[in-house]
């Protein structure tokens, strides 16, 4: 998990995450970061999540929600 | 499907380029996006140039200028073509079919047999598989595969998502009857349900094209196009791609008994450098193993990219030596292939520009 944020951290271009961060408010948050999180599911879980997905998650809570 | 050959082998690979490039920074402007966000676009997804044919230039005038290329270079014969494949999903016409065409305007001799397959992605996989088959017919002894595509004017040049990847390309690649007792296996899945996740809406019989399809509108990703243009569902495509290939591949290797070590090349379709890094993390091979530089050089020309790939990264070093290869197509359809063959004593294999 401690990995997974480090990296999500990376692709948003910040130093640190809080569960309430909403995600459309950050400032890199485009179609290419949606990209990215989809591939870091992928590669760190194996888990398949659609554009949709992401977008709904909201919140960077939300998006650990999606790891199940 | 599975698929099982043996006694065919590859004797050529020509790859034909349109010489106009057009650059990812020059078409910057046309996308709703900051230039830093463009710039990291381009970073990730390797954009640099793309190689577009000339307005009015077809897939088979790209086809014809190769083979009038190998006629008088002496690398092929007219009389010698038993079988013309065409692969494309951008024909001259609906009707008569594009081999027709081309059969006429290279002066080929009544016998040869003429097919078009209408597949993009995974198009050279199922273009040698047909080769291969036609080659069990004992009148037929060399077969001529083209993969071609000039899909550009297809594209909105206000889409991020898909004009900064589409190129135009041709490839001419000759198929014959080998001694050579080497067995070539292939592995082909298709999904139906998901057939329209890369998609020309309008133009065809469904949805003929009108003024109302022509009309461009804003997507939610703030991509401008109409029902005219190509549309790609990017995340599905995405997902898809790193889902079924690598399984399709690791079972293609194992059901073979091939290990990766002993495979030298994986030559993939290209759509973009992000997608094929992905792949290659997913298989743990390294990334000069499974070469991801056609986008940046000539952009995505569908089935083409990969015999693109092979005359770019392997080019003459196929003259005199032989490589064990994985080829592997995916895409649209959804299809994806995969095809395990040893390759090289090319009598030629090289890029030339129309």
């Amino acid at each position: 998990m401690e990995q997974f944020e480090e990296k999500l951290a990376g692709i948003l271009e910040v130093d640190e995450l809080n569960d309430n961060d909403i995600l459309e408010e950050f400032e890199e948050w485009d179609s290419l970061s949606i990209l990215s999180i989809i591939a870091l599911f992928n590669s760190e879980f194996g888990k398949t999540i659609s554009v949709a997905d992401v977008r709904e998650a909201k919140t960077i809570g939300g998006l650990k929600k999606l790891i199940g | 499907m599975k698929f099982e050959f043996d006694n065919k082998r590859i004797t050529g690979v020509l790859t034909v380029v349109p010489h106009n490039t057009v650059k990812f920074d020059d078409e910057i402007s046309n996308y709703n996006f900051s230039e830093k966000q463009s710039k990291k676009l381009k970073l990730i997804m390797g954009y640099e140039e793309k190689r577009v044919a000339p307005k009015g230039v077809c897939s088979s005038d790209l086809c014809e200028y190769g083979m009038n290329y190998l006629f008088d270079n002496n690398l092929l014969k007219r009389e010698e073509i038993d079988a013309l494949i065409l692969v494309t999903q951008s024909p001259d016409y609906f009707m008569p079919a594009t081999s027709n065409i081309l059969h006429g305007k290279l002066g080929l001799k009544k016998e040869t047999f003429c097919i078009d397959i209408s597949q993009g992605c995974s198009g050279f996989i199922i273009g040698l598989i047909q080769a291969f088959m036609l080659l069990e017919q004992k009148n037929i002894n060399k077969v001529v595969l083209l993969n071609a595509d000039v899909l550009s004017p297809k594209v909105s040049k206000r889409d991020r998502n898909s004009n900064p990847l589409i190129g135009d390309a041709a490839s001419i690649t000759i198929v014959e009857k080998s001694n050579k007792n080497e067995k070539i296996v292939a592995d082909i899945n298709f999904d139906g349900l998901n057939a329209l996740c890369l998609n020309i809406p309008a133009g065809g019989f469904r949805m003929p094209s009108t003024m109302e399809t022509a009309i461009i509108r804003e997507d939610e990703a703030g991509n401008f196009r109409s029902l005219d243009n190509l549309v790609m569902k990017g995340d599905d495509v995405f997902n898809f791609v790193l889902n079924k290939v690598p399984e399709q591949i690791e079972n293609l290797l194992s059901s073979n008994g091939v290990t990766k070590g002993e495979i030298d090349y994986f030559l993939c379709h290209q759509p973009n450098k992000f997608m094929l890094q992905k792949l290659a993390d997913k298989l743990t091979i390294s990334y000069e193993k499974l070469p991801n530089n056609i986008v940046e050089n000539f952009g995505n020309a569908s089935g083409v990219t990969i015999p693109t790939c092979i005359s770019f990264n392997l080019n003459e070093n196929l003259l005199n030596n032989e490589y064990k290869v994985c080829l592997s197509g995916f895409g649209i359809g959804l299809t994806w292939a995969s095809m395990l063959i040893n390759i090289g004593n090319f009598d030629f294999c090289k890029i030339i520009e129309y």
